[in-house]
């Protein structure tokens, strides 16, 4: 039976829509909070109950809805956020689709209850998409979203939910990438009458991240601000010992956007180059300003991919600050610090972390319903970039942008927050030696205290730093092949590799294609070891498909670690005076003193001070504050 | 089962069937020793899936002083166990006696092990051979073939074939081997040729072991083909090889028929003269020696260049050569390979250029004996 043709209803084609928006719970928030956000509320509380069916209700101070126009909320592809075709190219506002209210209406209970703070508030129900009747509600300023019931009459979807753990967890991962992005925004999360999450909306990155993490990992975070004609960036990254078993920890916002790209990811890992151990990944937050018309966010519905014009160029900037930043930093990890510890701040941490934690404000739910005339208009602008202010004549100065500006600035604490953190360059430490340790640790004495050098890392580092040199040099020589070798791929990367060619040449490789999607190799370089030619071979057309550029130094560089790992002293081996100090002095002119090629430290310190701790000279930090109390 | 026999003609078999036993194997009954008795003989097998060995001891022969009282099978394990047990044993001869559960009982004079024995069942077939593609060579020759080619192998396992050596009989015997930088080749007339053509692949590393046990052995090696083992009979042994399955690229028009430049060489001067010049060229970047040949001159120059350590030149003592200039480059270590089989011979290294494999021939039977090196291209 042949069925026609015919034009979806609108509520199925809601629902169809709504599978791409909303995937779990975790989306609604997302969706909610970012409208939110983009309401320019200043404080946003969500609430999660665990009932029979979770309701998420999400409050906020923003400008609310007028009356007549709460219906049209609603509607597919309705927004106040952009209007005509060019605004796709400067999107400021993190929404712009007119799709998540709708979405999420048309497969759950909505309740809205808004206000603008001027027109009387409405109350209006949605349930599957058919809009309920509107009631006079209380005129308090903002916006109150209430969801229940949510994937009712889609219940293919609800068998796919995880637990309400598992969600929440979602759930919280989703309001610690807002918070990231938007510090001056007070954002709260509580499950449950619990309070899980509460960022201070002070504009200060640092609490909003100890608030998440914890006010342990601070002290590990160093502060970076860079600006170029093209990117602003500004945040904190962990130092190279703070380390974590997966790349999610390094969280990147573009203009106030939470991303995922594996090209920036990439280029932040970059940055550490061999000062991450093998197989750890860095903690970072990263706030990137960018000319939003150099970003489409417009790839997928849940917008968390974007593209970038200038991903390279963005890529190389994240990986020089980076880099140069812990250039400047004494990398030395303190001796008692140093000590494995694992902390990992599961949902659950962060709610017992949150419980101990006094209740700064109150909920928006609870204060005064009229607008209080006296509290000051804070601008929620973003970042100033992304919303250029322009100032033409003296007339602009007065236009609420420009006031909004002046007065938000007017409360910002003068100084940037990490002003007391020690920014001089800091450099090795000049060591005299003292002894030998099991034959595997050399004892140093600095002026800042003790140093412990394992011996063995510290010649590899050393050996590293000559050899990474001298295996990127290599003769242009060619051997020639009696029998070629021939090189099967895929027609996509057979493709790439076409476009890779002179990239390949460049290094001595020359492919001949050789039928469809096969490349024939007739000789290749002397430097390629005899009997690992053609995995030598396919390893660098590996590099170039994922690079798209190879320098033989790179490629080569592991082979420097293993040799500079294979020619140095191993533990367990006498030194004598003489050269334990040349070990020293060599090490102390190594362009990266601190980590062996593997990421391992070559040193580490006690300070005078954690000896004095250590004999009692002084009292523990820990015992006197206890003795205040 | 239970036989008495001499002891050092039993450890002299247990020696030639342990080459083909590993401890390392992925079925670990093969990490055992085999023991077939049956009315006349002891049957001894040893395998590790590549290569297998056979090899009989028979009461004809006095010197085994071999007495069979029962016949049967077993498989002891490891074998390397058995092996030193036999070898530390204290008497002239030894008994073997197996009773139920292969529990097995060795003695000799005072001495008395017993140890666990294993079902022969569980033991993996040695491979059915037909006789037809057969032809019989001396062992001298055959060890020779293989010490000429089997240096020219690959080491590579990703082009398996490469690994092996390519046998084709038909009149003579062609070996060939190439790890696609040189290639060697060796031919040999046969003497009662085959009545069909056959061509197979041996594996590199199996023509190795078969070489080391050829040492003594001066008589006829009978060399017999299946679909994919080959089956070399010599004296009381049996050695199994598994054949390389794929198709060996064509090699004969690899060789060049003309050259431009020709030079004789004692083979032992010219190696020594290669192996000093290699002293620095491993040590320098790309592991290369250049050669500057001018006839008009009587001048040949090899030299070595490592920016890092020095330099070395040498000139060389040709016994004859004619042809072109040329300055040609080229990996040390496979020229001395090359040189190595040929011992003190005089050989004649021929060029076509600089960009050309050359050959290596000995100057006496030229066609036997081939070698080919492609050289460097340098820049």
């Amino acid at each position: 039976m042949v069925t026609a043709i015919h034009e979806l209803s609108t509520r199925l084609a809601d629902q169809i829509s709504a599978g791409e928006v909303i995937e779990r719970p975790a989306s609604v928030v997302k969706e909610l909070v970012e409208n939110s956000i983009d309401a320019q509320s200043t404080k946003i509380d969500v609430v999660i109950e665990d009932t029979n069916h979770q309701v998420i209700k999400v409050i906020d101070n923003g400008t609310g809805i007028v009356p007549e126009q709460v219906e049209l909320a609603f509607r597919r592809y309705a927004t106040s956020k952009i209007s005509q075709s060019e605004d796709l190219t400067r999107i400021h506002s993190l929404g712009f689709r007119g799709e998540a209210l709708p979405s999420i209406a048309s497969i759950a209970k909505v309740t809205m209850q808004t206000s603008d703070g001027i027109h009387p508030g409405v109350q209006l129900q949605v349930m599957g998409g058919q809009l309920g009747t509107k009631q006079p509600a209380a005129s308090r300023r903002g916006t109150t979203v209430v969801v229940s019931d949510l994937f009712y009459n889609t219940p293919h979807r609800r068998r796919y939910l995880k637990s309400a753990n598992t969600e929440l967890a979602k759930i919280t991962e989703t309001i610690n990438q807002l918070a990231l992005g938007h510090p001056q925004i007070a954002i709260s999360l509580r499950h449950n009458q619990k309070e899980v999450l509460q960022t201070a909306g002070r504009g200060n990155l640092q609490q909003v991240i100890g608030g998440i993490y914890n006010n342990q990992i601070l002290k590990q975070l160093l502060a970076v601000d860079r600006s170029t004609d093209d990117f602003i960036v500004h945040g904190y990254i962990g130092k190279p010992e703070l380390t974590r078993a997966s790349r999610n920890y390094i969280s990147l916002i573009i203009n106030g956007r939470y991303v995922r790209n594996a090209d920036l990811s990439k280029a932040v890992i970059a940055g550490y180059g061999s000062k991450l151990m093998v197989g750890r990944f860095p903690m970072v937050i990263l706030e990137l300003t960018i000319d939003p018309s150099r970003l489409d966010v417009n790839v997928q519905p849940t917008k968390q991919a974007v593209r970038l014009l200038d991903h390279q160029e963005l890529g190389l900037f994240l990986t020089e600050t980076i880099s140069q930043r812990l250039q400047k930093q004494n990398l030395i990890p303190q001796a008692l610090d140093n000590k494995v510890v694992r902390t990992t701040v599961s949902a659950h941490n962060q709610m017992e972390v949150a419980l101990n934690l006094t209740e700064a404000t109150p909920p928006i739910a609870q204060l005064p319903a009229t607008p209080q005339p006296d509290q000051p208009v804070k601008s929620t602008q973003r970042s100033v970039v992304g919303a250029p202010i322009l100032v033409k004549t003296s007339d602009d100065l007065q236009q609420p942008a420009v006031r909004a500006f002046q007065q938000r600035y007017a409360q910002e604490p003068a100084g940037a927050p990490f002003e007391n953190q020690p920014t001089a360059l800091k450099t090795f430490p000049s060591l005299r030696y003292l002894a030998q340790v099991h034959g595997t640790y050399l004892v140093a004495e600095g002026d800042e205290g003790l140093y412990l050098i394992d011996q063995h890392a510290a010649q590899e580092r050393i050996n590293y730093e000559r050899l990474r040199v001298a295996v990127g040099k290599v003769e242009n020589s060619e051997q020639p092949l009696l029998v070629p070798l021939i090189f099967d791929y895929s027609a996509a990367e057979a493709l790439t590799i076409q476009q890779n060619l002179a990239t390949l040449a460049s290094i001595g490789l020359q492919l001949e294609p050789f039928g469809s999607n096969s490349f024939v190799v007739h000789q290749h370089p002397t430097w390629i070891k005899a009997g690992q030619e053609e995995s030598t071979i396919r390893e660098l057309i590996d590099w170039v498909l994922v690079h798209r550029q190879v320098s033989i130094a790179d490629f080569r560089e592991q082979t420097a670690i293993m040799a500079s790992c294979k020619q140095a002293i191993k533990a367990n081996h006498h030194l004598d005076q003489k050269q334990a100090v040349a070990l020293l002095q060599r090490l102390a002119q190594c362009e990266n003193p601190y980590n062996c090629p593997h990421g391992r430290p070559v040193l580490v310190h006690f300070s005078n001070t954690d000896l004095e701790t250590m004999f009692k000279r002084i009292q523990d930090t820990h015992d006197s504050k206890e003795s205040e109390f | 089962m239970n036989f008495s026999i001499n002891r050092v003609a039993f450890i002299k078999a247990l020696n030639v069937v342990q080459r083909a036993i590993s401890a390392k194997t992925t079925i670990p009954i093969l990490t055992g020793l085999k023991i077939d008795v049956t009315d006349h003989e002891i049957m001894l097998t040893g395998s590790n899936a590549d290569i297998s060995i056979q090899t009989t001891i028979s009461t004809a022969n006095p010197d085994n002083e071999l007495q069979i009282q029962a016949t049967g099978s077993l498989v002891l394990s490891p074998a390397r166990f058995f092996a030193e047990i036999v070898k530390k044993l204290p008497d002239r001869e030894l008994q073997v006696d197996v009773a139920d559960q292969y529990q097995t009982t060795i003695k000799s004079g005072n001495s008395e092990f017993n140890i666990n024995g294993l079902d022969a069942n569980g033991y993996p077939h040695l491979p059915e051979i037909d006789h037809e593609h057969q032809i019989e060579l001396p062992a001298k020759l055959l060890r020779e073939v293989i010490s000429q080619t089997v240096i020219a192998v690959s080491k590579q396992e990703s082009r398996p074939i490469l690994t092996g050596v390519h046998f084709t009989l038909e009149k003579h015997l062609l070996a060939v081997a190439t790890d696609s930088h040189r290639l060697s080749q060796r031919e040999v007339e046969l003497e009662s040729p085959l009545t069909s053509p056959a061509d197979f692949v041996i594996p590199g590393d199996s023509l190795k072991e078969l070489s080391r046990m050829l040492d003594d052995e001066e008589d006829l090696i009978k060399l017999s083909l299946s679909e994919n083992q080959v089956l070399f009979t010599f004296g009381e042994t049996q050695f199994y090889s598994r054949l390389l399955e794929g198709n060996y690229p064509d090699t004969s028009r690899l060789i060049p028929n003309s050259s431009d430049t020709k030079v004789q060489f004692a083979a032992g001067e010219l190696l020594a003269a290669v192996e000093r010049a290699s002293l620095l060229s491993h040590e320098s970047r790309n592991n290369v020696i250049k050669l500057t040949i001018k006839p008009a001159d009587k001048q040949v120059m090899i030299t070595g260049n490592s920016p890092d350590v020095g330099k070395v030149e040498e000139n060389l003592e040709p016994q004859a050569l004619s042809g072109n200039d040329l300055e040609i480059s080229f990996n040390p270590d496979y020229l001395r390979e090359a040189l190595r089989v040929f011992g003190s011979v005089p050989v004649e290294v021929a060029f076509t250029s600089a960009l050309r494999p050359f050959t290596i021939k000995p100057l006496e039977r030229p066609d036997e004996f081939i070698q080919l090196i492609t050289p460097v291209r340098t820049f």
